[in-house]
C-alpha cells in the first residue's frame, strides 16, 4: 500500500561534486517499503519542474525512526533543485511503489551488478538479503571514472566483496562491467548457482542480460524510464516486451516493474 | 471548524442531462479505470471522472518513449493504449459499483463505425452515467487526419453516436488543434451533443539536441499541464459565448483557482488532468478548497460562477485578431 506524504529532509549530504545522499522522515512509507521499490519524489515547489521523479529507495534506517535514504546523481534540472532543498524542508513523496526484487533461493549466490547511480537500488537489497539468511552477495560495480563511484563505504562496511570497472581505468579493471562478469559467468556449475540482480543504463543491462542467458543464469533487471505518474494511470513509462504476431507487447515500469526477470523485457 | 456562514456551499452543477455533486471531473487518460485511485482518495468526492479512451478491441499503444516532461507541462503520445470496450464492461465497471461519482466513459474510433459500436456497447451500462467521444483520433478512412479538425464530420460522428446510446448524456471532446474551436463546437451541438469538453492536448514536440532527434518515438505529442491553462481559458470563453452547450473546461487546472477561473470563462463543471500524474489528491483537494474559497466568498451556490467574465471593453477578439 503506497502513501503520499510530505516526507521532512532530515539530512543532505552532498558525497562528491553530483552525488548526494537524502535521508527523508516519512514511517508509513519507511515500513511498507521493500527492496527494490521506489517512491516519486517532488523536487520543489511549484510547476517547473512539473513531475515527481521515481527514485530507488536505498536503504531504510534500522530501528523505528521511521527514515529512508535516497542516493541520486544530479543528471538535470529536477536533480539540481532537490540537491538544493535544505533540512528541514518537505517533499511530497509519494510510494512505496513498484514490484522489487524477488529474493533468490537460499543456495543461490546472489551477484549485485551497478552500473553508474544504478548503484542507489543495491544497498536495501544487501540489507534484505542479510535479514532473510539468503547467502551474502558480491558486487560488481561500472562507472565512467573513479569520481562516479559513491556508496563504497556501505558495502565494505557489509563486508561485499567489491570489483570495480571504470571506463578510463582510474580504478579497477579498465572497461565495463561486463569484463568482471564473464570470468564469474564462465563456469556453467557455478553460473547455475548464481543470479544477477542488475541496474544501470540501457546498453549495460542489454549486455549482461545477454551474457546471463548465454550462462543460463537468472537474471533480474531494474528499469528506469521516464515516468510521469508513477501509480500505473498515464502509461507512459512502458518497455517493450515479448508479443505475438501483432507485435510487441508493453509493460508499465511503475507497475508490472521496475524490476523484470531480463527473458520478460526487450530493451 | 466554525463556518462564517450558515451551511455549505451548494457546489452540485447541471451540464444537460447530467447533474454532478461537485464541478471537479478526473479527466481521460489521467486516471485509469478509476480504482487505480483509491489508495488516496475516496471517488466519491469527486464529481466523476472519465475512464481511459475505450476502443472496440484492445490496444497496446505507441512504443516508448511516450512521455517527455516540458516547461511546466509534458508532451505525451501514448497510441490510446487501452483494454477494448468489452474488458471494461466485465472488468473495470463492475469494479466502480456503488463509488459514489459519476462515471463516465471516453469513446474513439478509427472510423466512424469503431464510434458507433463502442457507444452502442455502452448504452445502458449499468452504472455509467455518459460517455465523452473524442474526437483526436486519426480517422484511418481519411488519410489519418483527425476527426475533430472537419466540421462536417464531427456533425456525423456525433450524430450517428447520439443515435447509437440514446440513453446515455453524450459529451464531446473538442480538439484545440484547429483554427477556430467554436466552429467545431458548433459542429458537435449540430450533431446533438449534450455538452462539449475543452480542451484536448495541443500538438507539439520535444527535439533531443544532442542526438538530433525528435524525444518521442512517435514524434509528435500531445502537450498538457499548466503551460497550456492561458490557451485553455481563452478557448473555453470563446466556445462558451459562440456555442451555447454546457463546457467542462480543462487545461492545465492544478488548483481551485484555476478551476475557478474556467468556471467564471464559462465552464460549468471542470475536469483535472495532468495534475493526477504529479499529485494523485490534487482533485479532492480542489473540492475541499472550491467550497472553502467560496464560502469566503459568500457564493452559496458553486453553479452561480458559471460565465460570470465580465468584459469592460466589449467583446473579446475573435481568434484571427491580433
Amino acid at each position: 500500500m503506497p502513501f503520499d506524504t510530505p516526507a521532512a529532509v532530515v539530512r543532505h549530504e552532498s558525497l562528491n561534486r553530483d552525488h548526494f545522499l537524502l535521508t527523508l522522515e516519512s514511517p508509513s512509507i519507511a515500513r511498507a517499503a521493500r527492496a527494490g521499490q521506489f517512491v516519486m519524489l517532488q523536487t520543489r515547489d511549484g510547476t517547473d519542474p512539473l513531475l515527481r521523479r521515481p527514485m530507488s529507495i536505498f536503504r531504510v534506517l534500522p530501528g523505528r525512526s521511521g527514515r529512508f535514504q535516497i542516493l541520486y546523481k544530479v543528471v538535470g534540472r529536477g536533480t539540481r533543485y532537490l540537491a538544493g532543498q535544505p533540512v528541514g524542508a518537505r517533499l511530497a513523496t509519494l510510494g512505496p511503489l513498484g514490484n522489487g526484487f524477488r529474493l533468490p533461493p537460499a543456495g543461490t549466490r546472489p551477484v549485485l551488478v551497478s552500473g553508474g547511480i544504478g548503484i542507489a537500488i543495491f544497498p536495501f537489497l544487501v540489507e534484505t538479503l542479510a535479514k532473510t539468511r539468503r547467502r551474502a552477495p558480491v558486487l560488481v560495480y561500472g562507472a565512467r571514472t573513479k569520481g562516479d563511484l559513491a556508496a563504497l563505504g556501505f558495502f565494505r562496511a557489509q563486508r561485499v566483496p567489491v570489483r570495480l570497472a571504470t571506463e578510463d581505468g582510474s580504478v579497477g579493471v579498465r572497461g565495463f562491467v561486463t569484463r568482471l562478469l564473464e570470468p564469474l559467468l564462465a563456469a556453467p556449475e557455478e553460473a547455475a548457482q548464481l543470479e544477477l540482480f542488475v541496474c544501470g543504463p540501457t546498453p549495460m543491462l542489454q549486455a549482461v542480460a545477454a551474457l546471463a542467458a548465454r550462462a543460463g543464469a537468472p537474471c533480474q533487471l531494474a528499469l528506469e524510464s521516464q515516468m510521469p505518474c508513477g501509480i500505473g494511470v498515464c502509461l507512459g513509462c512502458v518497455v517493450r516486451c515479448p508479443g505475438d504476431d501483432q507485435g510487441p507487447m508493453f509493460r508499465r515500469v511503475c507497475t508490472e516493474g521496475p524490476v523484470f526477470r531480463a527473458t520478460e523485457v526487450l530493451l | 471548524m466554525k463556518r462564517s456562514r450558515g451551511g455549505a456551499t451548494d457546489l452540485s452543477v447541471q451540464l444537460g442531462p447530467l447533474r454532478l455533486k461537485n464541478p471537479i471531473v478526473a479527466a481521460s487518460g489521467t486516471f485509469g479505470y478509476g480504482t487505480e485511485f483509491l489508495p488516496y482518495l475516496k471517488l466519491a468526492d469527486l464529481g466523476g471522472f472519465v475512464t481511459k479512451g475505450l476502443s472496440l478491441l484492445p490496444r497496446r499503444g505507441n512504443a516508448p518513449p511516450r512521455t517527455c516532461e516540458t516547461p511546466s507541462g509534458m508532451l505525451n503520445a501514448i497510441g490510446l493504449a487501452n483494454v477494448g470496450v468489452e474488458a471494461f464492461l466485465d472488468e473495470k465497471l463492475p469494479a466502480l459499483r456503488g463509488c459514489g461519482t459519476a462515471v463516465i466513459a471516453n469513446v474513439f474510433g478509427e472510423t466512424r463505425e469503431e464510434y458507433v459500436a463502442v457507444a452502442r456497447r455502452l448504452n445502458g451500462a449499468p452504472d455509467l452515467h455518459a460517455i465523452e467521444l473524442n474526437l483526436s483520433c486519426p480517422n484511418t478512412e481519411k488519410g489519418g487526419i483527425a476527426f475533430g479538425v472537419s466540421p462536417p464530420v464531427i456533425r456525423e460522428v456525433v450524430a450517428a453516436v447520439r443515435r447509437a446510446a440514446p440513453g446515455l448524456p453524450l459529451i464531446v471532446k473538442l480538439t484545440p488543434n484547429i483554427t477556430d474551436i467554436a466552429v467545431a463546437g458548433r459542429a458537435a451541438r449540430d450533431g446533438g451533443a449534450d455538452m462539449l469538453s475543452l480542451v484536448n492536448t495541443f500538438l507539439g514536440m520535444a527535439v533531443d539536441l544532442r542526438a538530433r532527434r525528435p524525444v518521442l518515438d512517435n514524434v509528435v505529442g500531445g502537450l498538457s499541464g499548466p503551460a497550456i491553462k492561458p490557451l485553455a481559458l481563452y478557448m473555453v470563453q470563446r466556445v462558451y459565448r459562440e456555442v451555447g452547450l454546457p463546457i467542462m473546461g480543462m487545461g492545465g487546472i492544478s488548483g481551485a483557482e484555476d478551476a475557478l477561473e474556467f468556471m467564471v470563462a464559462g465552464s460549468a463543471a471542470v475536469q483535472v488532468g495532468t495534475a493526477n500524474f504529479f499529485d494523485p489528491t490534487a482533485s479532492v483537494r480542489m473540492v475541499r478548497d472550491i467550497d472553502a474559497w467560496c464560502r469566503r466568498e459568500g457564493i452559496r451556490a458553486v453553479r452561480e460562477l458559471t460565465g460570470t467574465l465580465q468584459f469592460p471593453h466589449g467583446a473579446p477578439p475573435a481568434p484571427c485578431a491580433g
